[in-house]
């Protein structure tokens, strides 16, 4: 019971939404509001893909998204590797300064990395967008928790048994912290597609920019309008869904069970 | 050091090898060689080095000190894949996502020069996996086999190398007695097939004693004595051996000897074997062996005691016997010899059954019952 007033409460922004994005501006304020909008009114989904490049901002993002969460696995992965189980000098010190480097807010580092990608001449580029998430040290950290709990052994094993470190990697790691890096990625991507505050500021063509941006861009300071408002975020939406729905597939567990005798 | 060069038919020697992390030695220089075909076990109690040893001649732990030598070529700088070396791992370390099949064939398909063909793979698979008895289970992954059976697996990974040397640790440890008996067997079955060195590690003495051509045993780090499983039982080089071999533990006491050489153990003297006579005053250490002795009706008995405990070991039965003035002695009794805690036993000792160590627990001599006085 508990849980359905919950879910009722979290349901009902969302069905608003829906609603309101089905609604002419105009008929948006009737009070008591109509649930179910009749007649259903299109003009909201024709004016977004008509007038602005609807179409355009949803493959920049699907674009800049997969490909930072591809490289940011791939890094990550790799480097957690490196952390995780191999010994050079300096390892612990490699490992704090990411720590710390963690606990420096976003904020603070808009500026500068704004200054490095001007410098670099990449602003409104898909660079600016893809290279500095990158830099992120977090997926590091949670890609080496995931390594570190493999057994030394395994990888003794198949060094004995002629494997080079990176093989031990692509075909030992790598399919053992499978489900890690699904929810890593997930995650990853997740935040990308969401990301508003630096795509607004190193990209200036709407042709190059991100979704987030984009639907914000469709209120002005002298018109709100809500319905196409709405209509943006509800088709903003489905990509996203239907990504999820696809790598829930991908999402069989394969624990370490009988690895090792128990 | 290279003066003490091995010969051709040692599979495996290791010249004053030690270990240490940092400043804290784990291992003792020690020198061991291993023939052609030899099957020699490590034996010695948790933490005492033994899988240290293997490690460092399978090259996955760099030596501190020494030389290691494989099939007559030293290899302290040669990387672990080129050793022609295979290890099963203390905890089988089976890649958990590969079939059964993929992992016994891993390490053929790691091999580059030559890299092998396909089907010489599979054929080589199906025999390695036939020498354990797998070929049913081939399709299945790790964790839908059993504790033994993933034993084989780790096994048939192993064999499939044809290595010079075979290194297993402690492979048998966490199956339950029955499976363990047959395992024992199963592998020294494969081990008669195949006839590769092989250093097999364990702490269990009755898997040492019952598999080795020869015995290493090891404690804290330091090599306590190599020999024939009958050689540690007969003639243990030190207290620790005496008590590590053999079950029920030795009971050790602490002697003074005679003005006159003599051993005195309640009222029964002792003298040693030796050629050379205990020194009068010398403190030492004597352990009666329990299986070597017996509780007996002989009127002739050496020992005469009062029954205490009594603990069944299967066949057969150990009596805890108190020879007064504070010692006692376990010895073996029939299972249904009628013995009740308090009655009076006699105890007669084979030969071999005590042994007299020096103040520092090194292993003097042998002795014998010279009469009951009293
Ligand atoms: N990386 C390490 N750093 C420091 N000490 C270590 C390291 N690895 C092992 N040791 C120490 O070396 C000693 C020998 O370890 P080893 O694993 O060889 O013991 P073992 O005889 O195989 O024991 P077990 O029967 O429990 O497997 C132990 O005291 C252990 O604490
Ligand atoms: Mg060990």
């Amino acid at each position: 019971m508990i849980l359905f007033v919950g879910v009722a409460i979290a349901l009902v922004p969302f069905l608003y939404v829906v609603s309101t994005s089905f609604k002419e501006s105009t008929s948006l304020f009737s009070y008591p509001p109509d649930w179910i909008p009749s007649p259903i009114f299109w003009g909201n989904f024709e004016s977004l893909f008509a007038d602005h490049p609807f179409v355009q901002w949803t493959l920049n993002t699907l674009f800049v998204s997969g490909a930072v969460t591809a490289l940011k696995l791939w890094f990550d992965s790799m480097a957690g590797y490196a952390l995780a189980k191999m010994e050079f000098a300096g390892r612990r010190g490699v490992a704090l300064l990411l720590l710390l480097s963690v606990a420096i807010p976003i904020s603070a580092l808009i500026i500068p990395m704004f200054f490095v990608v001007r410098y670099l001449g990449l602003l409104n580029t898909y660079w600016a967008l893809i290279l500095p998430p990158l830099a992120n040290p977090l997926g590091i950290f949670m890609a080496r928790s995931f390594i570190v709990g493999i057994p030394d052994d395994l990888e003794a094993s198949a060094r004995l048994d002629g494997a080079s470190e990176f093989t031990i990697y692509r075909k030992i790691v790598l399919p053992l912290i499978r489900p890690g890096l699904v929810v890593l990625g997930m995650f990853t991507f997740m935040l990308q597609y969401t990301s508003f505050i630096w795509p607004l500021i190193a990209v200036q063509d709407s042709d190059r920019q991100v979704l987030a941006v984009g639907i914000s861009g469709l209120q002005s300071a002298f018109l709100q309008d809500w319905g196409l408002l709405s209509a943006g975020m509800l088709a903003a939406a489905i990509p996203i869904t239907v990504v999820f729905l696809l790598v829930q597939r991908a999402f069989v567990f394969n624990d370490l069970s009988g690895a090792l005798k128990e | 050091m290279s003066a003490m060069s091995p010969r051709a038919d040692v599979a495996v020697s290791l010249i004053q090898v030690a270990k240490s992390y940092g400043d804290v030695e784990v291992l003792q220089p020690f020198d061991l060689q291993v023939a052609e075909g030899e099957f020699v076990v490590l034996l010695g109690p948790s933490g005492c080095g033994k899988s240290t040893i293997l490690k460092m001649i399978a090259g996955l732990e760099e030596v501190s000190h020494g030389e290691i030598h494989v099939a007559g070529e030293l290899v302290n700088y040669v990387r672990p894949r080129d050793r022609d070396v295979a290890m099963v791992f203390q905890n089988y370390a089976l890649y958990p996502h590969m079939s059964v099949r993929d992992n016994i064939a891993f390490p053929l398909t790691m091999s580059r020069r030559p890299r092998l063909k396909r089907d010489v793979i599979e054929a080589r698979t199906v025999t390695a996996a036939d020498i354990v008895d797998l070929t049913p289970y081939l399709d299945r992954k790790p964790a839908q086999l059993s504790g033994g059976q993933r034993q084989r697996v780790a096994l048939a990974r192993a064999i499939i190398r044809q290595p010079a040397v075979f290194l297993m640790d402690e492979p048998l440890s966490n199956l339950d007695a029955l499976l363990r008996a047959d395992m024992r067997t199963s592998l020294l079955e494969v081990h008669a097939r195949i006839k590769k060195a092989t250093l097999y590690v364990t702490h269990d003495q009755i898997e040492a004693m019952t598999m080795a051509d020869r015995v290493v045993v090891l404690n804290a780090g330091r090599i306590q004595q190599i020999g024939r499983p009958r050689d540690l039982h007969t003639a243990p080089a030190n207290t620790f051996v005496a008590q590590f071999i053999g079950s029920p533990r030795m009971p050790l006491h602490d002697l003074e000897v005679r003005d006159d050489g003599i051993l005195q153990l309640a009222d029964v003297t002792l003298t040693g074997d030796a050629d050379v006579p205990l020194a009068p005053g010398a403190s030492v250490t004597v352990g009666l062996r329990p299986s070597a002795l017996r509780a007996t009706s002989s009127a002739s008995a050496c020992f005469v005691g009062e029954a205490k405990r009594r603990d069944y070991l299967g066949s057969d039965s150990y009596l805890e016997v108190d020879l007064g003035e504070g010692l006692s002695v376990m010895v073996r009794a029939e299972a249904d010899a009628e013995v009740r805690p308090g009655d009076t036993v006699r105890v007669d000792a084979d030969p071999g059954a005590i042994h007299v160590f020096d103040e520092a627990g090194a292993r003097i001599c042998g002795a014998s019952v010279c009469r009951r006085e009293r």
